[in-house]
């Protein structure tokens, strides 16, 4: 499905083409642009928002989901406009990690937060919010990594040898911290932090009515207070450009936990075939639209391995667009498997959006890992374990990149041309 | 394990299965099955925590008033509060001790009742309850109730609200089971084998890996518990460490194991893309002002460097 739209961009000139035709000039065509609207500066406010970047790619901007690993992976950030799906492993410890982690961004990076729950307060999450690391102090633990993992790396990479770069999936801190950064989850976030940031909240229980009767609308009570909060916030704070902003320009970073839970009134988690299956997927088409026409990014955790019907996961796959799923290891039998013992869980890449544009921006090697350290939640390839068959089997399917079988060519036409 | 071994191992656990089911507070699921009845268990754990002086709530739907609280003594029977739906879950009569409005009011006024001091609520069984409320509304009820403490952060263990659910894993599919599952902070599925019974016990702390552990137990007329040692499984023997594992490579007809000074021929072996070590690393980096990529080639031992264009000969 082609992505439409510009991602709220926020170019629009606000003047229309009449009425910037002043007295002076003959014709009324004026080329739209920049140059066109008042006061503002154009579009160099874009790239002046704090915590953002344009992509090298394509243009679109972007900011960080706070994990620098997980950025890379994703092609460089989280596209502003787009909704990033977290699918939670089996007993949702690591998920609440990578949520914490794009809240925490949105608060290091001066964004607006909202933050959306069915289970707990959002006062007590942000309570929860990981520290922020200063730059010594997590090249300190990166190096204590590096060193160990170094005896190992030299003797395996014998064959592969041209991987030996690409387990650096963390390129250290980046010196200029405007963009990623890296945080510490046995700390919590200074309380100050949270105080001067801008954020707001939805506790479902508490918005929710106390008359629990089911509605014969199409989408749950819960899904339509949540999708009515989330557009009155975009209105009022001037996300979406309709309220001209006095101050800068900020991204609205909105946070929904355990979206499709039974918590949030929603029983497709429940029963196979359910009247209200499509609420689900009405809230994603109607948050994709609302996200589409603002400056706003938008996680969602998504508890997918209680969804009964495998059809929903599949339309909400293709409603939201990045996909990233978390497979722990913990009570699978790849727990004792040799090959991930030093990890705690898969990390798959479902679904990268294909913005302006035709291609993907993924990596090739797709066995990704994830350890949580007691401090960092690392994303690795899971190459280091494998042997000497293993990089083999590897390097057969990347031969085409690497080889230039000039010569054999040549000996054959050659050896036609000895022939004839 | 000798059987001694295991009870006098038990024996120092005897309160701590129930203290420790009790202790993480928030939705203890029982999950049982036509086999193996966990009534029993929930009756035990509600003379546990009346033993150590909580309020203790019961929702009654399956079994009546006098069934339940036969086998507790007066002192544990004057503790117990009990709400009675089995008599008359429709309210069809007129209003006396009968609670209005069905099981979802029932479960609210439960969640309103201002009370001090650490609470335990009984429900048996969430199975009828989830017959007759929709899967999301007793979720939410379940959750709203299991977290009443409205401070944030840890409260002191003795301000813990505890929510006992004895769930029949029959009567239902996969989602619902699933969806409580998810709920639950402690979750135990009775089995057993040969007569004796056993507890798989599954704790999901908060922000923790969450850890299970598999009791053997059986429950005493006074629902008490008594710790077992695990019965020593004799129609199935499981896999013996002193037989001596089969080495598959012996009676080969070919070779599979590598002698050393093979192995060191292997080693020594110069494979086709293995370059040196200077020019890896002048193909991991490449130099600066090297713009254009380069194709390094080696030629191998039967190649002849002939330069002229085999499309020479060509007549086109």
């Amino acid at each position: 499905m082609a992505a439409a739209g510009t991602c709220g961009t926020g170019t629009r000139s606000t003047g229309s083409v009449v009425a910037a035709a002043s007295t002076n000039n003959v014709t009324s065509f004026h080329r739209r642009g920049p140059r066109a609207s008042g006061a503002d500066s154009g579009c160099s406010r874009l790239v002046s928002i704090a915590g953002t970047r344009p992509s090298v790619r394509n243009g679109q901007l972007l900011v960080s989901t706070g994990l620098p690993a997980l950025d890379q992976l994703l092609g460089g950030g989280l596209a502003v406009g787009t909704v990033l799906l977290i699918e939670e492993d089996k007993y949702n410890i690591y998920s609440p990690l990578l949520f914490k982690y794009f809240l925490a961004e949105g608060i290091v990076s001066g964004h607006a937060l909202l933050v959306a729950s069915a289970k707990e307060d959002p006062a007590d999450i942000l309570q929860k919010l990981p520290a922020p690391l200063i730059d010594d102090s997590y090249k300190k633990e990166c190096d204590e990594d590096v060193c160990s993992h170094k005896t190992e790396s030299d003797v395996k990479m014998k064959i592969a040898w041209r991987y030996q770069l690409l387990p650096k999936m963390e390129a250290g801190p980046v010196s200029s911290s405007r963009f990623g950064h890296y945080y510490d989850i046995s700390k919590r976030i200074p309380q100050q932090l949270i105080e001067t940031s801008k954020w707001h909240g939805f506790f479902l229980p508490e918005k929710i009515s106390s008359t629990f009767n089911v509605e014969p609308c199409s989408l749950t009570s819960g899904y339509m207070k949540l999708l009515q909060f989330i557009q009155n916030i975009i209105y009022e704070e001037g996300f979406d450009g309709s309220n001209p902003q006095k101050k800068q320009k900020n991204i609205l970073r909105i946070g929904i936990q355990n979206l499709g839970s039974p918590l949030w009134g929603d029983d497709i988690c429940c029963t196979e075939n359910c009247d209200t299956s499509h609420s689900l997927t009405k809230f994603l088409y109607i948050l994709r639209g609302l996200l589409r026409t603002s400056l706003s990014a938008c996680i969602i955790t998504m508890p997918t391995h209680l969804i009964q019907n495998k059809a929903v996961i599949a339309r909400v796959t293709n409603l939201s667009d990045t996909v990233v799923g978390l497979e722990s290891f913990i009570g699978s039998e790849k727990e004792t498997n040799p090959l991930y013992k030093d990890y705690h869980g898969l990390i798959h890449i479902r679904q990268i959006p294909r913005l302006n544009n035709l291609i993907y921006d993924i990596s090739d090697v797709k066995d990704l890992a994830f350890k949580l350290k007691k401090k960092l939640f690392t994303i690795e390839y899971t190459l280091r374990s494998y042997g000497i068959r293993g990089q083999k089997y590897l390097l057969s399917g990347h031969l085409r990149k690497f080889a230039v079988k000039k010569k054999p060519y040549l000996r054959r036409l050659q050896t036609l041309k000895n022939i004839y | 394990v000798t059987p001694s071994e295991g009870v006098r191992r038990g024996s120092g656990r005897i309160l701590a299965m129930l203290e420790s089911l009790l202790a993480l507070g928030g939705l203890v699921l029982l999950r049982d099955s036509v086999e193996w009845e966990g009534r029993s268990l929930l009756k035990a754990l509600v003379k546990k925590s009346a033993l150590c002086g909580e309020q203790v709530h019961v929702l009654g739907c399956e079994v009546s008033e006098e069934e339940f609280r036969e086998g507790f003594d007066s002192s544990i029977n004057s503790r117990l509060v009990y709400h009675d739906l089995f008599r008359d879950p429709l309210s069809w009569s007129k209003p006396g001790k009968v609670l209005p409005g069905g099981p979802l009011e029932a479960l609210k006024a439960l969640d309103k009742r201002t009370g001090s001091g650490p609470v335990t609520i009984a429900l048996d069984s969430l199975s009828w309850l989830l017959h007759h409320l929709p899967c999301p509304t007793l979720c939410q009820t379940l959750h709203a109730l299991s977290h009443q403490d409205s401070c944030p952060g840890d409260t002191p263990p003795g301000e813990q609200v505890r929510v006992l659910g004895l769930l029949h894993e029959e009567l239902h599919g996969l989602g619902p089971l699933g969806a409580l599952s998810s709920l639950a902070q402690t979750e135990v599925t009775l089995s057993g084998t040969m007569g004796q019974a056993s507890a798989h016990i599954l704790y999901q702390r908060p922000r923790q890996r969450p850890t299970h552990q598999t009791q053997w137990f059986s429950i005493l007329p006074d629902f008490s518990l008594k710790l077992q040692a695990e019965p020593l499984l004799e129609s199935q023997p499981r896999s013996d460490p002193h037989t001596p594992s089969v080495d598959p490579t012996t009676h080969l007809t070919f070779n599979l194991h590598l002698s050393k000074k093979e192995r060191e021929a292997k080693d020594n072996l110069t494979l086709p893309f293995q370059f040196s070590s200077e020019k890896q690393q002048a193909l991991l980096r490449p130099g600066l002002g090297q713009a254009t990529s380069h194709i390094f080639y080696e030629p191998d031992a039967y190649d002849d460097l002939d330069q002229e264009d085999p499309d020479d000969d060509l007549d086109v």
